[in-house]
């Protein structure tokens, strides 16, 4: 539950979703589930020539079990705020 | 207005439902990519598809299967995108071949994968 409140924080930014079949999608974080499937848009996968698949597709949904990383702008992160929910989270359970 | 189950019912719900209808294209976990016209889902991700076509692509060679209806089981699902118009579709600098040119393509590019796999035995 803590990184689906921390994700819904990030709707409106733009964020890079690596897979575990390594394929890059860059876009717009545009909405995240509990299951942390992500929906993004105006996608542009990262080096495009290598995965010509996607180039008509520009709006996606991204099964959260397949998610390796997601690569968040430098600025989108307040640690303490993570590092303190965190901490509660952790005393919670 | 909707009977699909949502969490949450707004404008930014993440649910496939935005996708009905619509011209998509799956890639699953194999590698594999199916376009086709988006009919139905459930919470797994279990898709309908109809006019199912796999699109196969080896090296500037591909080629479109058609398929029909199908029905794909969401744990195979790795993701789902939206496509637009169809201009773009037909891949850039590839040549439309037969499923049996493909199949051979295929074929070849598996050959040449493994015997790169087994160079590290120094076999003469």
């Amino acid at each position: 539950q803590l990184f689906f409140s921390y994700f819904k924080d990030l709707v409106g930014r733009e964020v890079t979703v690596e897979l575990k079949n390594d394929l890059a999608i860059r876009g717009t974080l545009h909405s995240v589930d509990q299951y942390l499937n992500i929906k993004l848009e105006n996608t542009r996968v990262v080096d495009e020539d290598k995965y010509p698949h996607m180039r008509s597709v520009r709006n996606c949904f991204i099964r959260g079990s397949v998610v390796r990383y997601v690569q968040l702008p430098p600025d989108g992160v307040d640690i303490e705020l993570l590092h303190d929910a965190t901490r509660r989270e952790a005393r919670g359970g | 207005m909707s009977n699909w189950p949502n969490s949450d019912d707004n404008l930014f719900s993440s649910s496939l439902a935005s996708y009905l209808d619509r011209k998509i294209l799956i890639l699953l976990r194999d590698g594999r990519e199916f376009l086709g016209t988006f009919r139905s889902f459930d919470q797994y991700a279990n898709i309908v598809l109809e006019g199912t076509l796999e699109r196969i692509m080896v090296g500037n060679l591909f080629c479109d299967i058609p398929l029909g209806l199908y029905i794909i089981r969401g744990e195979n699902v790795m993701l789902i995108g939206e496509r637009e118009s169809d201009e773009k579709e037909l891949p850039p600098h590839m040549t439309c071949v037969s499923v049996a040119e493909i199949r051979k393509a295929q074929k070849e590019e598996l050959k040449g994968s493994t015997t790169r796999k087994m160079d590290f035995l120094d076999f003469d």
